[in-house]
């Protein structure tokens, strides 16, 4: 069983996400840890890029603000390199296509390998497009999360059955950013793909407090909050260790 | 993405293969045959299938009681079913247990149990009709499935229509029928499309998987094939399933050469697909054409003049050009001529509401006046420093009742109010078309637009054979996504004697980090949902870029363009800002024509190459727009202060 996986045995986990190097590295690092500690069971790294097409305002401006304060994958494959000394938490990638191919996929992939990465999360590479990363990633042990929307309908059967990690099941329509209100689709989508694989399913796309978290640990394995962090960190910049332990520390009790 | 059944499971070895390579049915066959299982033994084999595997039940004209027994009992989770059911057993069998039905379809068995059924399954064998004709006869028709299947007798939905006459008039009408459709089965077969996912079975093996995938049906069902001597065989089980898998993963779709795909996010995909269905639904329909040519010639202006410009022509002293009057369509650019065939489709899709994205505004204000035209609800994403760049245009857009929204994400441009463009159709695709502007996205939309603008080198080359009877020496057009000079080129491809020449953007000068210009100092990349040609950094970070032209300020370049640039049918050349704001000028005092500052560019690289051409050659350069909304901007780059 892959790493990713094996840290959903026996609980419902909470993933969150921030993005590298906003407002800097250094805050970004001490936030991974702090995040391990609250009790996350996976953590997403955004690797920022110029264009987020699935991205929301928040996490739009957090990619900006960390170019602008010139965070690069290197930059990014050092700090993970220099968590790993003593994160054991999976740790994952999200970014865009380009970030990894214009950077040479395999050479990404070797990168991802030598820092302790466990995996990515392309939101750009749908299904049909997958296989020319599917296969650098998986000579190098690194799982690709496969990610199914509301108006995946019957793509669900297929891409399920073949995800690894967990599934990334977005809650609604549109890009990243904080919902006050989740719909019924959720629930629908993680039973559909529930029906056909065994991976773990993992809710994320508006979800902001821990009365949200609570409702959909009822049926998901896993709880994804980005936007409602990014938010936090744009607000306290490099001192938002302890507001973002505290909201983290409030999800993970909400959905133990 | 083609789903897999292997039917006749009957062994516990069978169970045990299926479960290694997972295909997504499975079948037991409950009706006479050398694979048929008894109750008991299906219970047994489904209490060792995994759970991801969802089993058929096969039955022909069973009671109903045993097939709600089997489902309820969860040895099935689908019932197929291949004798003479009815319509009336159906609703029975939905009534006591709503198990969901695949329907074999056979000779007489009406439209109603089409209706009824939520799958339906065609066999190749047998069809129904005991002659027997092979998988190649299906896939030549399909997806005209229903058209051949109407026509070989197996719905009667003219009944109806036929009610209360005379039977000597129900015969004429059958007649007639009969005829017509195999008259028009190719061109209106659509309308027969059955709706219904449908299986496609029938000695599906190895040898002819692929053919029977390239029909596109929703699953293939596979079951001799699957075996070696009668019973199945563990490898025939894997390798079938795994073509099916591989066949989703396919990199062939919208492919120009390794350029194009569909790099987007799930939530989008659904859209694209659903487009890419319906585009080919209508691309070929004769009323869609006819609607669209309609309008092109009565709305748009088309065709558009290929005009001799005799004073340029002289004065550079070299081969003969002419001027593909695109400025003279409605709204002053080639734009148009995409808009009106995609907002016309999008009519056709019921969509009631239209985005786009907009650099110098030319496609906007197209997309603007083509929704006010149709009655559409339109939006329109344009960066913030293109609103500045071209205030005009913005006003003209909110004149014609659409509402824009000035992007001020990024940098501000093209790029990003293609970024928020995408965005907003995640959010509301349902009711809602993106009319993409240029050659470029995710597939389909390189096709879409690529056909739509190709009527521009449809007419040069008719326009050009009845003036001159040949064919041109070259044909140049300014690049920015690439959308006219596609257009300029498309027709001319196969035609090797043609030179083409796409124009791109230099800014201050290819060497200066100021500059548009993609081929000259882009890399492969995959942005905005397509593999292509990009302004990058060293770390995939797409690169501002910059023109005096807010149409060319993009970043990247269609796919086909890419492939024509590499496989080296098509050759493009970088003109400055300084180049193209002479040959404005230019153009203006020699012909009385004020280009667009986006064709102006091709109209420089027209005045440097055509001296070095002989008189006996004949230049066409496209002039994709005209020049007004740019007057201002020039006067500013002239130092002279003109307020708008």
């Amino acid at each position: 069983m892959s790493r990713i996986t094996d840290a959903f045995k026996d609980k419902r986990v909470f993933i969150p996400f921030i993005t590298g190097g906003d407002p800097d590295i250094e805050t970004t690092e001490k936030l991974v840890r702090v995040l391990a500690k609250a009790g996350a069971g996976v953590i997403e790294i955004g690797i920022p890029f110029s264009d987020p097409v699935a991205e929301g305002e928040v996490i739009q401006a957090a990619d900006e603000r960390a170019l602008k304060a010139g965070c690069t994958v290197d930059k990014l494959f050092s700090m993970v390199t220099r968590l790993r000394e003593d994160v054991t938490t999976p740790l994952l990638f999200m970014t865009y296509y380009n970030a990894i191919f214009g950077y040479g996929t395999e050479r990404f992939i070797e990168k991802c390998v030598q820092c302790g990465i466990d995996g990515l999360i392309v939101p750009d590479l749908p299904f049909e497009e997958m296989g020319e990363l599917l296969a650098p990633a998986h000579e190098g042990g690194i799982e690709v999360i496969s990610l199914i929307a509301p108006t995946s309908d019957e793509r669900i059967d297929t891409i399920a059955r073949q995800s690894e990690g967990f599934l990334y099941c977005v809650s609604s329509l549109g890009v990243t950013g904080v919902r006050g209100q989740l719909g019924g689709l959720a629930k629908h989508m993680v039973e559909r793909a529930k029906r056909v694989t065994a991976t773990p399913c993992a809710v994320g796309f508006g979800v902001s407090n821990a009365e949200q978290a609570a409702e959909i640990a009822k049926f998901a394995d896993g709880v994804i909050v980005g936007s409602a962090i990014v938010r936090l960190v744009a607000e306290y910049k490099t001192a938002s260790e302890q507001p973002v332990f505290d909201f983290a520390k409030g999800i993970v009790e909400a959905i133990s | 993405m083609a789903k897999i059944k292997i039917c006749g499971i009957c062994r516990k070895e069978d169970v045990r293969y299926v479960n290694s390579a997972l295909p997504d049915y499975i079948g037991f066959v409950f009706a006479p045959s050398k694979r048929r299982v008894t109750h008991a033994q299906a219970a047994e084999l489904r209490s060792l299938l995994d759970s991801r595997i969802i089993p058929v039940g096969v039955f022909v004209n069973a009671p109903i009681d045993e097939i709600a027994e089997l489902y309820k009992s969860g040895v099935i989770q689908i019932a197929q079913l291949h004798g003479g059911e009815n319509a009336d057993y159906i609703r029975k069998l939905k009534d006591v247990c709503n198990v969901p039905i695949i329907q074999a379809l056979r000779r007489g068995c009406g439209d109603s149990i089409c209706d009824l059924a939520d799958y339906v399954l065609f066999d190749s064998s047998k069809g129904g009709t005991g002659t027997p004709f092979d998988l190649g006869d299906v896939v030549n028709t399909v997806p005209h499935l229903k058209a051949l299947l109407d026509l070989r007798g197996f719905f009667s939905s003219d009944k109806a229509e036929d009610e209360g006459l005379p039977s000597q008039v129900k015969e004429d009408n059958a007649v007639r029928r009969k005829k017509d459709r195999k008259d028009t089965m190719v061109l209106s077969a659509e309308q027969y499309m059955c709706d219904k996912p449908w299986f496609l079975a029938g000695g599906i093996d190895a040898g002819n998987i692929d053919t029977a995938l390239s029909a596109a049906p929703y699953a293939v069902d596979c079951s001799s094939g699957a075996e070696t001597d009668g019973v199945k065989d563990e490898t025939k089980i894997h390798a079938l399933t795994e073509r099916v898998r591989n066949e989703a993963k396919r990199l062939n779709k919208g492919r120009f050469g390794q350029f194009g795909g569909q790099y987007i996010p799930e939530t989008l995909m659904s859209a694209v697909l659903e487009l890419e269905r319906e585009y080919l639904k209508y691309k070929n329909d004769s009323e869609f054409t006819a609607e669209l040519n309609e309008l092109l010639a009565q709305y748009a202006g088309r065709p558009s003049r290929l005009y001799y410009a005799e004073k340029m022509t002289r004065d550079l002293g070299g081969a003969k050009i002419y001027l593909k009057r695109e400025d003279l369509n409605h709204t002053g650019s080639h734009k148009l001529n995409n808009v009106l065939g995609q907002i016309l489709l999008a009519k056709k899709m019921g969509k009631t509401r239209v985005i786009a994205e907009t650099g110098a505004g030319q496609h906007g204000v197209a997309t603007a006046t083509v929704a006010a035209l149709m009655d559409m609800e339109c939006e329109i994403f344009m960066g913030k420093e293109d609103t500045e760049r071209q205030a005009l245009n913005v006003y003209r857009m909110e004149l014609l009742g659409a509402k824009v929204n000035a992007v001020t994400s990024g940098t501000a441009t093209l790029k990003d109010a293609v970024n928020a463009t995408m965005r907003e159709w995640a959010a509301r695709m349902n009711d809602t078309h993106y009319v993409l502007g240029s050659v470029m996205g995710p597939h389909p939309f390189p096709t879409i637009v690529r056909d739509f603008q190709a009527v521009i080198s449809r007419e040069i080359k008719e326009q050009l054979l009845s003036k001159e009877g040949r064919l041109p020496d070259a044909v140049l057009a300014c690049v920015g996504g690439g959308s006219n000079a596609i257009g300029s080129f498309y027709e001319f491809i196969k035609d090797e004697t043609v030179a083409l020449i796409g124009c791109e953007a230099a800014g201050k000068g290819v060497d200066t980090p100021q500059n548009a210009a993609t081929i000259a100092n882009g890399r492969t990349g995959v942005f905005h949902g397509m593999k292509s040609l990009f302004c990058q950094d060293d770390f995939g970070q797409i690169a501002p870029v910059y023109s005096i032209s807010a149409g060319l300020d993009y970043p990247g370049i269609g796919p086909e363009h890419a492939d024509l640039f590499e496989t080296g049918r098509a050759s493009y050349v970088a003109v400055t800002d300084d180049e193209a704001v002479d040959a404005f000028e230019y153009l203006s005092r020699t012909e009385g024509i004020i280009p667009a500052i986006e064709s102006a560019h091709a109209v420089a690289y027209a005045r440097k190459l055509a001296p070095t051409m002989d008189k006996d050659k004949i230049m066409v350069v496209t002039v994709s727009g005209r020049g007004d909304k740019d007057v201002a901007a020039i006067a500013r780059y002239r130092g002279i202060d003109v307020h708008e």
